[in-house]
């Protein structure tokens, strides 16, 4: 076990070093810096910012000096927020994205797992084609027409909740993106576990349960519950590291100061270092919760082994 | 200005499918004309008291990139300053110029000399008085190469500002002083009849010195903040916030009634849906498409009003197929039905252009000839010119238009090669670009065709007709006609301002007849403002105050 997490972290560092490589890379790939607006300033102007912010030196230099602060955690200062560090931007946003992403997943999990297993049962009948006929649309409308619908129904007609603003985390301010980013997630975990449900029902094992005379409430809590959650295990390390950084769309759409929308803010505005840290930052989540996966994949199931 | 113009839309460009459009294209309808008088969405009513809570709450098209006056480069910034700071000049109610902190000032007969006289009950929110001082403080500041002001330019017309600013002077040497603590003069290179415009600019604000020095850049942060405008900011959120109490301290704070405003920066189209939920009181814009719908459902609530810009296209004289041929710039200009662009595709949102100077008070707008022929003759004549200029159906021209992306403007650019192929059989590509990348192939004169949009700094001629002016950075044509810079000088050294607006009508006339420009629509401010929030006027720079906003006692939002 130990040997196995050892590993997995030591090979971390390299793939961190490519994500950062490559996102430094392509960023200062692209045509226009980070200070080019329509009116020109005078040349020294230019220099005496672009000193400031090393944009002057090398470009080997500059990146040989983002990884040493990388290493010591420092991100840089942004250039589009003058005056504000990466670290800072990150450190107030990351809490936003935390509360409403973890709360949209596991509503996504209670709610879609629930239906999922509950239209496994109930095949071809009502209970499963009906819920499975929401799931398709929850998974096809994407999340910029039920968000502004949400909006719509709730705030504009009915006046019962806000249409957006963020209140440190007020439920009131919650209910609305929570609801509008579980909704796909919620759609799909429902479908997904449907499918891995019926596969596991039909499995020898459970006709064997069954055959034991064992009630139903037993078979699926005790016997298929395990085998039923594990392509959501490996589903949820992704997704997890996904809304963890951040949905630029519910973010703008409920005007919530998370730091989704930097990776496009940061991206027009050339703010190198706040779009690097931020991919950074998601492909260290990323690689952390596959790892939290694997190890619930060994609980889960007692056929794999952490070895590599 | 026009770098975060089409920033703030981008994004509320990229959402715009969200809501249906409400309304088909059916007829034009003008700028001014009302809704139907029961908007679904708003069952407001409104009383003749004052509302027991003065809390403002408007909405910023992006979050500032900074609050820093000297620094500042987005629009968004220099509303919320124009609600913190106040310069020698402040904006009136209906967007004049109104003394501020200076409460009388003299011109010398050149118009280069200028004497300001500052109120001695002007205070800082600290206590401080207000002197000249800051105001000197601030300047030096803004054009001294080591602060890094994008903008410093701003203040070119200041005698030795852009000497300092590319670091051939000291800082001292700027044409600014303080004889007294409540005198300033500032010497000019030429007659600036437009300096009381630039005087309540962000740039030309005056700063706390010792804050920004005991602080350095942190003097921004709500706990250092120290300004003299009506309001003071206390709360910054990035993405979410910025909140301004009002500063009793303001020599004016009697007759300023917000106690609190709040600005979100929002994106376009969320905008809407705020204002439609009552959350934001004053939406800083909506998206071009939606204007039939929103009029639909929001009526009088919806507003709109000229605005000191031009969406123009630009081509370039450095090589084929425009700089040798006179006709295909003019059959370009003529086969473009800008009022079908205007009432049709903008859906009466713009006015249609025909020249690049926009309205201005005193001011003669140069409208060509040809604008008043009829469909039919406008056309034949661009077909003669184009026929002229060596093109026909077996040859036609073939070229790029480069526009950039996201400025929710697809539509027209379709419609304008549409025109082109229909009225002319010229090929045209529209194409657009992200607008960085854009920029940078402008500067290098890459693009033969293209669109330049341009958003004034002052309420003047200059600053539109500068664009074409021999040398200037931002002529991206590279227009150079010494007839042309020759009428701009003479404005320039022009002391009187009605002779100064002959020239300058003079110079536009010029520029239509050698059709380097094809103008296209003049922009338009556009808000959604609740009934009940009064004390705000539209003004051409979409400058609206807070300080002279109150609101009503109401039911409903």
């Amino acid at each position: 076990m130990l040997k196995f997490l050892g590993r997995r972290l030591v090979v971390a560092i390299p793939t961190m070093l490519v994500i950062a490589t490559l996102a430094f890379g392509l960023l200062h790939a692209t045509p226009g810096g980070p200070f080019d607006t329509a009116k020109r300033m005078p040349p020294e102007i230019q220099r005496s910012i672009e000193a400031k912010y090393h944009l002057d030196e090398p470009l080997w230099r500059q990146y040989l000096r983002y990884l040493n602060d990388l290493a010591h955690g420092d991100l840089g200062p942004s250039f589009q927020y003058r005056n504000t560090s990466v670290n800072e931007l990150i450190r107030a946003g990351l809490p936003v994205d935390a509360v409403v992403g973890s709360l949209a997943l596991l509503t996504a999990m209670l709610v879609g797992g629930l239906t999922g297993i509950v239209a496994a049962l109930r095949r071809n009948g009502f209970w499963d084609h009906v819920p499975m006929f929401f799931a398709a649309l929850g998974i096809s409308i994407p999340v910029f027409v039920t968000g502004p619908l949400l909006i719509l129904v709730f705030a504009v007609q009915l006046h019962w909740l806000p249409s957006g603003d963020w209140r440190g985390g007020e439920v009131r301010y919650l209910l609305l993106p929570v609801i509008a980013l579980a909704l796909p997630y919620t759609a799909y975990i429902a479908r997904m576990v449907r499918g891995a449900a019926i596969e596991v029902f039909t499995s020898p094992f459970i006709r064997t349960a069954r055959a034991k005379g064992l009630p139903t409430r037993t078979v699926v809590l005790r016997h298929a519950l395990r085998p039923v959650l594990m392509p959501l295990v490996s589903f949820l390390g992704p997704a997890f590291a996904s809304v963890l950084t951040g949905s630029i769309i519910i973010e703008s759409v409920f005007g919530l100061p998370g730091i989704g929308r930097y990776f496009l803010t940061g991206a027009i505005n050339r703010d190198y270092t706040l779009v690097v840290g931020i991919t950074v930052l998601y492909g260290a989540l990323i690689i952390a919760f596959n790892l939290l996966a694997d190890l619930c994949y060994a609980w889960l199931d007692p056929r794999v082994r952490l070895q590599s | 200005m026009k770098f975060s113009l089409c920033l703030r839309r981008l994004a509320g460009a990229m959402l715009a499918g969200a809501i249906p459009l409400g309304a088909a294209l059916l007829a034009a309808c003008g700028g001014e004309r009302q809704g139907p008088d029961v908007p679904a969405a708003s069952n407001i009513r409104v009383g003749t008291g004052l509302a027991a809570d003065q809390t403002l709450r408007r909405a910023l098209d992006a979050m500032p990139r900074t609050l820093d006056p000297s620094l500042l480069t987005d629009v968004d910034a220099q509303k919320v300053t124009d609600d913190v700071f106040e310069g020698l000049t402040a904006l009136g109610l209906d967007g004049s110029m109104v003394p501020g902190v200076a409460t009388s000032w003299e011109v010398s007969a050149d118009g280069k000399n200028w004497v300001f006289h500052l109120r001695p009950e002007a205070r800082w929110s600290n206590g401080d008085p207000v002197t000249s001082a800051d105001f000197i403080y601030a300047w030096r500041r803004q054009v001294d190469p080591k602060t890094g002001a994008e903008y410093a330019q701003a203040l070119a017309p200041i005698v030795g500002a852009m000497a300092i600013a590319t670091g051939h002077a000291p800082v001292s040497s700027l044409g600014v002083d303080a004889p007294d603590p409540l005198t300033v003069r500032i010497a000019l290179n030429s007659p600036t009849p437009y300096l009381l415009f630039l005087l309540a600019d962000s740039f030309m604000q005056p700063l706390h010195r010792a804050t920004i020095e005991r602080w350095g850049d942190d003097w921004t942060r709500p706990e250092h903040w120290v300004s003299n405008g009506p309001f003071v900011i206390t709360e910054v959120v990035i993405g979410n916030r910025i909140t301004l109490e009002k500063n009793p301290l303001y020599w004016g704070a009697a007759s300023v009634r917000p106690t609190r405003v709040i600005y979100y920066p929002l994106e376009t189209l969320t905008q809407v849906g705020r204002f439609m939920a009552g959350d934001i009181q004053f939406a800083s814009i909506f998206p071009n498409s939606q204007f039939k719908w929103l009029k639909s459902q929001l009526g009088d609530q919806v507003v709109t009003g000229p605005y000191l810009g031009i969406s123009q296209m630009e081509v370039n004289m450095l090589g084929p197929p425009f700089a040798m041929s006179h006709d295909l710039r003019l059959a370009l200009n003529l086969a473009l039905d800008r009022t079908i662009l205007a009432n049709k595709v903008r859906e009466g949102l713009q006015e249609p252009a025909f020249s690049v100077v926009p309205p201005l008070p005193g001011y003669r707008p140069q409208v060509p000839e040809w604008a008043s022929w009829s469909d039919e003759r406008r056309h034949a004549e661009a077909r003669r010119l184009y026929a002229a200029a060596g093109y026909s159906a077996a040859h036609p021209l073939r070229v790029q238009l480069d526009y950039p992306t996201g400025e929710d403007n697809r539509d027209v650019f379709d419609a304008i090669t549409a025109m082109w192929l229909t009225n002319l059989g010229a090929q045209v590509e529209p194409y657009n670009e992200e607008f960085r990348v854009l920029l940078q192939n402008l500067r290098l004169h890459k693009s033969a065709l293209f669109q330049n949009s341009w958003i004034g700094d002052y309420p003047d001629p200059f600053t539109f007709l500068q664009l074409f002016q021999t040398g200037f950075d931002q002529n991206f044509s590279a227009y150079s006609d010494p007839t042309f810079d020759a009428l701009l000088s003479a404005a320039a050294q022009e002391a009187d301002p009605a002779r100064r607006f002959r020239f300058f009508e003079q110079a536009e006339r010029r520029l239509n007849e050698e059709g380097v420009s094809i103008p296209i629509m003049y922009y338009t401010s556009r808000h959604l403002v609740k009934p009940y929030v009064k004390g705000w006027q539209l003004n051409v720079q979409d400058r609206i105050v807070s300080r002279y906003m109150y609101l009503l006692e109401h039911e409903g939002s």
